[in-house]
């Protein structure tokens, strides 16, 4: 019961926080916050869990029971954690507490209200990332827009409805689109699965048992295409990868910075997440297919997204941007179907929530102080806040690949795997890692480039207010991150990657039929 | 063995004690007296203390490897990725020059950074301190992965130290420069890294005890010993070639090759006990360490090789050429490092292995002098560095003007200073080696030699303008004094600087072999597969390198020897020769004006920053990017806007959201979910109805 637990506690401390007198809000919702954080603790020092969790491994904290019964399927409440979602169920509890904390600056009114949303959207993501039952799954994953859209739309910047109704019709669409696409693989599964389980399905779709859809108009090859279409589009979305990335920069100008921290660090992570659960586990060979055409997307990504960031001129933007071009490595790393390549692209979900986070966070202490983000509208920062900017310039480096730190590992295990890669016939995949690799030079030429701008030369500010330090409460999130962003990076393997490698084995290449479907679970 | 091996259980201090330095000053500084500098001192000093215990216990014939801790490793993934120490001839005795430049490097900062009153001190010696234990653990790092991290992390402290004084906009703009252009040669690096592993699974150098090394995995499976992953269907051989040379990327932009080597002018912006650590020990020193420490592997491949060699001996006189008109005396320091790490890579390139060590070696000590002498120059002269304004000073500080003398002499390359042994020994090496058949070694040769005439010319311009004629400014006139901490750093690598060749008299040891050659029997002596005999018989196997020894015509391999030392010493003391000839006057003239349109060029630097800034500014950011973000804006995200506008759904629920109060949007989304829900029902209602 312990993810039950989990989602529980959130949900009633959201309960608890909303009614809440408005002036205890935040340090009660922080408070509260350290609960779910505690506890998820607890479960990662207890994690026993083996293998793939949609390939037969042994999950850890398992609870399925049957829960409705609707037409010939049984919904089941199921939820279960393996080596890819713990990780990203800690990084959710550790994020949420670190936004609570840093919002209690800049959020002046209707705190409870926030404070309540935030913890809401806390249990909510949670529940994506423990729920191995489709139904239970959606519920969540929708469930998450609403906080989100609240947060964005009411406590935004001066365009906030506009973002927030952008981010809402983005993803609702693509949430509609990947309902299709995946009802598509069910119908087509026909008998062969009795419930909307995730392992079940996961195994009927490699054992081949998709039947012909519409009376044979489709047959299951084009299923498996079209539905992989569908999802990769629906997911990718979220994620985002280029061309559905446009929702984001006006997401995160526009939200509160302790929700940019929360959107780029955790609800990003909703989407590869779900492309490796589903598009890449359920359809490998689809995906195999369409090796060229997703490495693409993923360089495209990567660079593009490089590009744009360049291109701007407001910090916050700049780091948005940045989030694009770092999540197309994640994709890099999951079409190479390699451990170091899988496994990296999951080290990287929690790395780069864990970095944009950070980023995010100091963009929104210098915003607290100077009300701008305009890198032009600033200069010599450094000296006025030498802590800020200390943490800022880390966490650039750690966005910059910087070795020792999570970004470096995570991207280098995305490197080496991506880069043996045989997905695309005669090494095309190095060319591909090769290519998007570039992106660690123009990363460094985006970051640095603000910093020199902002941060250094004599200060300078154009604005009516006094820069003054920042509070403790303001820094200690900071400190925080970099600490456990170098903990990562220096000890990869004892943190996450272990266990991560563990969940990978059976999804990628030279993998045994039986490893993959198999019963013991795991790595032998 | 269990008490050697107990020694070597401390050899992670090296790297550890600066890194603790580090924390130290960085958390405590402020508390401390001289701001954490007693911390980074006692710090660098133990590191020295026990790299010389080290090379102590290799000398004594235990080279030793050890493995620290599996960064990734364990079930399910294909190999792992370690950190360990390497500790042989190489490691060590750069070891002991690193440690040995980094505690003189913090003794000379109390007197350039704590008695001139600089603010921020606790962060300058963390960074000090960060940067010497980078450095340490890139030298003794085990694999090219961990020396890749490193690497980098020595980039990040010289990014910081480089823009200590950020509140200048020089300082702050130097630094990125560094950081950016040193990474583009990192990207190459990091492909190299990232293919050398997917080729043969291994990182590793190899060492006492190490199974599998990439080395001599490319070795076996050019022999056809061994099978690798090669890759686009190249042969092993050529492959390997393009590994190489991506390698190299990084090698050129740490140790600021042609034409990588715009960052380091700039970086001239650090303070100077800085520049000496950058120039004579770590960051550029970095790169050519690497083609050193991966010997084996580049002995291998000819092409790359050649390449090496062509680039070094190319940069040479390309950097030497700048260096003649400069004003500014850290600025010709700057740019006699640039073509001096030109020589190192000719060295390597051209078979000389030992040779190169030796130059590095000797650079090492030569350059460390002459920054630091310049830094005590600058405080005298209150931080005003230009040439012009000095003069006359050899009077007013005898030790700085003694000390550097013995720095030029070295460096322009006059016997019997250590630069002359070592310079001599790179070009003697190259043109054996071209005259056994290279007619590309013979050109890197003719340009090495050549930049030895303009080495000797701006060596002893600068001496003459700073230290000799009449003051030409009321601050020469009467400078600052300078104290102990300056001085007696300045006297160490002065006797130094004078004696240090006597490792390597390689033309001595020709005529009476019972002087020995130190150096070389050192670094022959290293372990299997890491020592210069077993790369001496790779450069000249035909099947590897196929490089074969010539000699001039009617000379021999002893004339040839004596013709080439006599030659480059011909053309050092003709270049020294020139510039006493015209700036020995008590009141010198420019003479600058004589070179024409030539000395725009060369005051321009070629106009090699102007492309560069053209390629990163103008090309990448003013017209890419910015056209990456209006092409985003208007045809990526507009296309989106305008699909919501036309469509009458989203029109229509734009528009009432816009107006409408936000309880109503909650009632909207409820019922979205509600809907899809619902949906799900009837969907799997109708499917049960079809198919039950």
């Amino acid at each position: 019961m312990m993810i039950e637990a989990l989602v529980g506690l959130c949900l009633v401390g959201a309960l608890v926080v909303f009614f809440a007198p408005d002036e205890y809000a935040g340090k009660l919702a922080f408070g509260w916050s350290l609960l779910p954080l505690a506890l998820s603790a607890l479960m990662y020092l207890n994690f026993d869990g083996r293998g793939n969790a949609l390939l037969g491994g042994s999950l850890a904290f398992e609870e399925q029971f049957t829960w409705i019964a609707l037409g010939p399927y049984e919904l089941t409440w199921f939820m279960g954690l393996d080596g890819i979602s713990m990780p990203l169920v800690v990084l959710s509890t550790l994020l949420t507490t670190l936004a609570i904390l840093s919002a209690w600056t800049p959020i002046d009114e209707r705190r409870n209200q926030f404070y309540g949303l935030v913890l809401f959207l806390e249990g909510s993501l949670i529940g994506v990332f423990g729920a191995l039952d489709f139904f239970v799954w959606f519920v969540f994953w929708e469930a998450v827009l609403i906080p989100m859209y609240f947060l964005v739309g009411i406590w935004g910047g001066a365009r906030r409805k506009y973002a927030a109704i952008k981010f809402f019709v983005y993803t609702n669409i693509a949430s509609l689109v990947l309902f299709i696409g995946f009802f598509g693989l069910v119908f087509g599964l026909g008998d062969s699965i009795s419930s909307l389980a995730l392992p079940e399905i996961a195994t009927a779709l490699r054992a081949g048992e998709l039947g012909p859809l519409a009376g044979g108009l489709i047959v299951p090859e084009q299923l498996r295409l079209l539905a992989f279409v569908a999802m990769f589009i629906g997911f990718g979305v979220k994620v985002p990868i280029v061309p559905f990335h446009t929702w984001l920069p006006d997401a995160h100008v526009e939200a509160p910075t302790p929700i940019s921290v929360l959107l780029a660090g955790v609800l990003l992570k909703m989407g590869t997440y779900a492309l490796l659960r589903f598009n890449f586990t359920m359809l490998p060979e689809t995906a195999r297919s369409l090796a060229v055409p997703i490495a693409a997307v993923a360089v495209i990504s990567v660079i593009y997204g490089a590009l744009l960031a360049l291109g701007q001129s407001d910090l916050k933007r700049i780091v948005a941007y940045s989030s694009v071009s770092s999540m197309g490595y994640v994709i890099l790393g999951l079409v190479a179907y390699t451990s170091y390549g899988i496994g990296g692209a999951t080290f990287q979900m929690v790395s780069h929530g864990l970095i944009s986070g950070l980023m995010f966070a100091c963009v929104g202490v210098i915003y607290n102080v100077t009300h701008t983000r305009e890198v032009g509208d600033m200069a010599g920062l450094a000296d006025e806040m030498p802590l800020t900017v200390g943490a800022l310039v880390a966490g650039a480096f750690a966005y910059a690949g910087l070795p020792l730190m999570a970004g470096f590992a995570a991207e280098f295990f995305i490197f080496v795997g991506a880069f043996q890669s045989t997905v695309i016939a005669g090494n095309g995949m190095a060319v591909m890692t090769a290519l998007a690799m570039f992106g660690i030079v123009i990363v460094a030429g985006y970051l640095l480039w603000a910093m020199q701008r902002s941060l250094f030369g004599p200060f300078r500010f154009d604005g009516d207010y006094e820069v003054t330090r920042a509070a403790r409460h303001d820094i200690a999130p900071l400190v925080v991150l970099i600490v456990v962003i170098i903990a990562l990076g220096t000890f990869p393997n004892d943190t996450f990657f272990r266990m991560i490698t563990d969940a990978v084995g059976p999804l990628v290449d030279g993998a045994t039929a039986e490893a993959a479907l198999g019963t013991g679970g795991g790595s032998p | 063995m269990a008490a050697e091996s107990g020694v070597f259980t401390f050899a992670p201090a090296i790297a550890v004690l600066p890194f603790v330095s580090f924390l130290v000053a960085l958390f405590a500084g402020k508390y401390m007296p001289k701001k954490g500098a007693v911390a980074g001192i006692a710090a660098t000093a133990g590191s020295l203390l026990l790299s010389l215990v080290m090379l102590a216990q290799v000398a004594s014939g235990h080279a030793h490897h050890m493995e620290l801790y599996t960064w990734v490793g364990g079930e399910g993934v294909p190999f792992e990725l370690t950190f360990g120490i390497l500790l042989d001839q190489l490691s060590t005795l750069m070891l002991v020059i690193v440690s040995t430049i980094a505690f003189l490097v913090h003794v000379f900062s109390l007197g350039y950074m704590n008695d001139e009153g600089e603010t921020g001190l606790p962060r300058y010696y963390a960074e000090l301190g960060l940067f010497s234990a980078s450095m340490l653990a890139f030298v003794f790092s085990d694999n090219v992965l961990m020396a890749f991290m490193f690497f980098e992390l020595v980039g990040l402290c010289s990014y910081l130290l480089i823009g200590f004084w950020f509140r200048r906009p020089g300082p702050a703009s130097a630094a990125k420069k560094a950081f950016l252009v040193t990474r583009f040669g990192d990207y190459f690096f990091l492909i190299g890294v990232v293919g050398i592993f997917a080729t043969f699974g291994t990182g590793t150098f190899g060492g006492p005890g190490v199974e599998e090394s990439f080395p001599e995995l490319a070795e076996a499976a050019i022999a056809g010993g061994a099978s690798v992953n090669t890759f686009f269907g190249l042969s092993p051989r050529a492959w390997f070639g393009v590994l190489g040379l991506l390698v190299l990327g990084g090698v050129m932009g740490k140790s600021a090759q042609f034409p990588f080597h715009t960052w380091l002018p700039d970086a001239m912006e650090g303070p100077t006990p800085v520049s000496a650590l950058i120039h004579a020990a770590t960051m550029v020193a970095a790169g050519v360490y690497l083609v050193a420490r991966m010997y084996g592997f580049y002995a291998l491949l000819p092409t790359v090789l050649a390449v090496i060699a062509f680039v070094g001996g190319f940069t040479a006189l390309f950097a030497a050429t700048m260096g003649v008109v400069k004003d500014e005396i850290k600025q010709v320091l700057a740019y006699s490092t640039i073509s001096q790490y030109g020589y190192i890579m000719l060295a390597l390139g051209g078979g000389g292995y030992v040779a190169g060590v030796f130059h590095l070696t000797t650079h090492a000590v030569f350059k460390a002098l002459l920054f630091l002498g310049a830094g005590s120059v600058i405080i005298a002269m209150h931080h005003n560095e230009n040439m012009w304004d000095m003069g006359g000073l050899k009077d007013r500080m005898p030790v700085t003007y003694y000390a550097f003398l013995s720095g030029s002499l070295a460096l322009a390359g006059i016997v019997p200073f250590s630069g002359f042994w070592s310079k001599d020994e790179v070009l003697y090496e190259t043109l054996v080696h071209g005259l056994g058949g290279s007619p590309l070694l013979l050109a890197a040769y003719a340009m090495g030699l050549l930049a030895v005439f303009f080495t000797g010319f701006y060596t002893f311009r600068m001496v003459l303008l700073t230290f000799h004629g009449e003051p030409r400014t009321d601050l020469a006139e009467d400078p600052e004094p300078v104290r102990w901490n300056v001085k007696i750093p300045l006297a160490i690598l002065g006797v130094l600087a004078a004696v240090i060749g006597v490792i390597n008299l390689v033309p001595v040891h020709a005529l009476e072999s019972s002087v020995p050659e130190f150096l070389h029997d050192w670094l022959y002596h290293g372990p299997e597969g890491l020592n210069g005999e077993h790369y001496h018989e790779l450069i000249t196997s035909p099947e590897f390198a196929g490089y074969s020894a010539g000699a001039i015509p009617g000379l021999g391999e002893l004339g040839t020897l004596f013709a080439s030392a006599g030659l480059s010493l011909a053309v050092a003391l003709a270049g020294s020769a020139v510039a006493l000839a015209l700036y020995r006057a008590p009141a010198p003239e420019e003479h600058t004006a004589k070179l024409g349109s030539l000395k725009t060029l060369l005051y321009e630097n070629y106009y090699q920053d102007e492309y560069q800034v053209w390629l990163a500014q103008d090309l990448t950011e003013e017209t890419v990017a910015k056209n990456a973000k209006r092409f985003d804006d208007g045809v990526v995200d507009g296309f989106v806007d305008r699909v919501s506008d036309v469509s009458l759904v989203s029109g229509h629920f734009l528009r009432r959201v816009q107006t409408g109060i936000v309880s109503n949007y909650a009632a909207l989304i409820t019922l979205g979910l509600v809907v899809l829900l619902v949906a799900f029902g009837i969907v799997g209602g109708w499917f049960g109805g079809v198919f039950a």
